[in-house]
């Protein structure tokens, strides 16, 4: 147990840092080109993605050939904290980037790794994640829509809903059920399907706050025409492949979830002293409280963050990653809505801080009030807070199944 | 950074969960609670362990362990809510005479002969600014006056050190029990026993003036051991919060009602992954916090106004909820559930409330200022 990092630790920051200061993109120049979604690459991303692959620093857990170094976990972490600190996103397509490629990586086939998955990784094509139907949210594995075979191709119908990014993505990692028989979670498989296939229908779904910039959508199949060569592994183990992809990211998604905590609070702390100065003193003294408890949260969520990792680096299957995103994403929550209140009646105004569009980030975006909407999207999405409950209370706790 | 414990403090935690499962079994804890014994066999046992000494240097008899394995003990004790000196003797006043840089007492104290604690807080604070307790000097000697609450175990300490004002400036004295008025209250929790320590007239030597009043580090040294008694009483608090959390879950998987295990029903699981998550909460701080004192790091009185906050918000939540699904048996004296939960409150209201450092945290958070 230490707080310090090794000092073998040191030579890889330096290099990190040293490069990251000569190639990373300008603050500037991702302002003027923002991302507008999450299947959106602006150019500058393209070109970041790409220098990062080509320098090995894409995903530095990776062989060389597929933008890596090799790298331990404890410098994919330093990593990490890096890029977030220097306000830098790894890819502006956080599924292709994080799920989709790796999926791919793991379970496909060598055309298939050349023609979808190292694409994603030199920042040629983005990617979505078709999972989600109106149907089968948090029970995903009730999806309907079906895939059959005919002959050399695939033909799919049925909808998608909460896909982020479709809007822009270049092709949808499907999830769709090809063996109706089989019991529910044995007859689901994965295609890739390019989203200029004919048949298939965007319809983007603007979200509460910042309706001009919609990044999730409803994706509708109508006989579309896949390649058979594009199924994903083995016919009808897309759940168990989709429980290994996802675990992929799980096990370092928190040190974005904590990063943005911690700018949100550094924000509302700053903020603090006029906030504050405007309150008669017991009002005050409350919402000091309040702030003072979402610094604990935060500080609670990296301390949780590192102790998991810990556990993840000596190879055991930490069960934080559930508690993590519970925890991070709620405290999140609390965090905007206690800003918010404290702003009183000036929280309403609309428009005064500015959206930098980088749907990618986990930075803090927008008002207080409209953080505080927004993050309701980490609080549903990828499994919703109850569902993040019964998975402690049961897989954690061993409490027994309803 | 790495937030996972060593080999070798597995091996110690190991150890320590076995010893205590044998010398502090629930019967003990009860035996104290209804005045029948006062864990003075767990006591010998501990000292023939060693384990008083495992924090302390070598050149003081100790065993030279960091404060990670106190805490380890300190965790373990706090599990089973053992009775004793340990906590005062190990967490309280080994650590102001460590700060002052003496070494009067501490082979004692590794040894097992002496036990001490913390005469600090007056009118239920422990901070400097609320010691009105006079230290006047006589001779060679100083002349103590005053009234000190909530000495943990001053009604039994063979020493304790008396944070005492000077004219120049706080100033820290060891007082023998023997010299002292010390009252021992009637509390809810007698495994962690308090008493009102009155000094009238109380002579001191010279060679037992720890810190003397003008002493320019006399705060800090204070503030230093405060903090790790802090500290460990946080890890003690959240321990017992966990004990609280795992016989609650057991008792849902145990209990049977409408024909299958109340455990199985969504409106328990929620609140049972709720507790959870405080309880890991509140350990991952108070972890953090043992690590910022065991490595001097700069952030150590953030953190431990934070673990203690937190301890305190686990606690609330695991008092509240561990009684509350244990249903009528949890509300029985026979049940030993009662022993923890009454523990896991005298955590909290003992070296100031949760709500006491959040109200320290503002003022290092710079808040407070507006």
């Amino acid at each position: 147990m230490r707080l310090r990092f090794d000092d073998s630790v040191a030579a890889f920051r330096t290099e990190l840092l040293a490069w990251l200061a000569a190639n990373r993109p300008s603050p500037e120049e991702m302002a003027a080109d923002p991302s507008v979604s999450t299947g959106h690459a602006p150019a500058w991303a393209r070109r970041w993605t790409r220098a990062m692959f080509d320098a090995g620093w894409l995903v530095p857990g990776w062989p060389p050939e597929l933008g890596g170094r090799n790298a331990g976990p404890i410098e994919t972490l330093v990593y990490l904290e890096e890029l977030a600190a220097a306000g830098l996103p790894r890819t502006t397509n956080v599924q292709g980037l994080g799920i989709v490629a790796p999926s791919i990586v793991d379970y496909g086939t060598e055309a298939q790794r050349r023609e979808f998955a190292l694409p994603i990784l030199r920042g040629e094509m983005t990617a979505c994640l078709g999972m989600s139907e109106p149907g089968a949210g948090s029970d995903l594995a009730s999806l309907a829509t079906r895939a059959v075979l005919d002959g050399d191709h695939w033909v799919v119908n049925g909808q998608k809903v909460w896909t982020s990014g479709a809007n822009y993505a270049d092709f949808c990692f499907l999830f769709c059920r090809t063996e109706p028989d089989a019991p529910k979670h044995h007859g689901i498989s994965i295609l890739l399907v390019p989203m200029d296939t004919p048949g298939i229908t965007v319809r983007p779904l603007p979200e509460i706050v910042h309706p001009e910039h919609p990044d999730l959508n409803e994706v509708f199949l109508t006989d579309v025409v896949v390649p058979r060569d594009n199924l994903v592994g083995e016919r009808g183990a897309g759940w168990a492949m989709a429980n290994g992809s996802l675990a992929h990211e799980r096990g370092m998604v928190w040190v974005s979830a904590v990063t943005g905590l911690e700018e949100a609070l550094a924000r509302l702390v700053a903020e603090a002293p006029g906030l504050l100065a405007r309150l008669p003193p017991t009002e005050r003294a409350l919402a000091v409280d309040q702030i003072v408890g979402s610094a604990i949260d935060t500080q609670a969520a990296r301390c949780l963050g590192y102790r998991g990792f810990a556990r993840l680096a000596r190879g055991s299957t930490a069960p934080e990653q559930a508690l993590m995103k519970l925890y991070a994403s709620e405290a999140r929550q609390r965090l905007a809505l206690v800003a918010a209140e404290i702003q009183g009646a000036d929280a309403l105004e609309v428009g005064a801080v500015a959206m930098d569009g980088h749907h990618a980030v986990d930075q803090p975006q927008g008002t207080w009030l409209e953080q505080y909407f927004h993050s309701f999207g980490n609080t549903i999405s990828a499994g919703a807070s109850e569902i993040q409950r019964n998975i402690i209370a049961e897989r954690v706790l061993g409490l027994p199944r309803g | 950074m790495d937030l996972e414990f060593t080999d070798e403090q597995q091996e110690l935690r190991r150890t320590a969960r076995s010893v205590l499962a044998a010398a502090c079994p629930p019967a003990v804890v009860r035996a104290v609670h209804e005045g029948r014994g006062d864990g003075a066999g767990l006591w010998s046992t501990l000292v023939g362990l060693d384990w008083p000494a495992l924090g302390l240097p070598a050149h003081h008899g100790g065993l030279g362990l960091g404060f990670p394995e106190v805490a380890i003990v300190v965790e373990e004790l706090g599990r089973v809510v053992a009775p004793g000196p340990f906590l005062a003797t190990v967490t309280q006043f080994a650590p102001v005479l460590v700060e002052a840089g003496t070494a009067a007492f501490l082979p004692g104290v590794a040894g097992g002969t002496v036990t001490g604690t913390l005469a600090l807080a007056e009118g239920g604070r422990w901070e400097l600014d609320a010691v009105h307790t006079t230290a006047r000097r006589a001779g060679d000697g100083w002349v103590l006056d005053g009234v000190k609450s909530h000495v943990l175990g001053g009604g039994t300490a063979t020493e304790l050190a008396v944070v005492a004002r000077g004219e120049a400036g706080p100033g820290v004295f060891v007082a023998p029990g023997t010299a002292v008025d010390a009252v021992g209250n009637p509390v809810i929790d007698p495994t962690l026993p308090v008493a009102t320590v009155t000094l009238a007239g109380v002579e001191v030597g010279g060679d037992r003036v720890i810190v003397e009043p003008g002493d320019p580090a006399a705060a800090q040294v204070v503030e230093r051991a405060l903090q790790q008694a802090t500290v460990a009483l946080a890890l003690s608090t959240v321990s017992t919060c966990r004990a609280i959390f795992e016989v609650t879950v057991q008792y849902a998987k145990d209990r049977h009602q409408f024909g299958r295990p109340i455990g199985s029903f969504q409106a328990l699981k929620h609140r049972l992954a709720d507790c959870y998550l405080a309880v890991e909460r509140a350990n991952a701080l108070a972890w953090f916090a043992a690590l910022t004192i065991a490595e001097d790091d700069d952030r150590r009185a953030v953190a431990t106004a934070m673990a203690k906050a937190a301890a305190g918000d686990c606690q609330r939540l695991l008092t509240r909820d561990g009684l509350q699904l244990h249903g009528g048996i949890g509300f029985t004296w026979e049940n030993d559930l009662h022993f923890l939960l009454k523990r896991a409150k005298a955590g909290d209201l003992l070296l100031g409330t949760a709500a006491t450092h959040r109200a320290r945290l503002a003022r290092l958070l710079g808040l407070e200022a507006a």
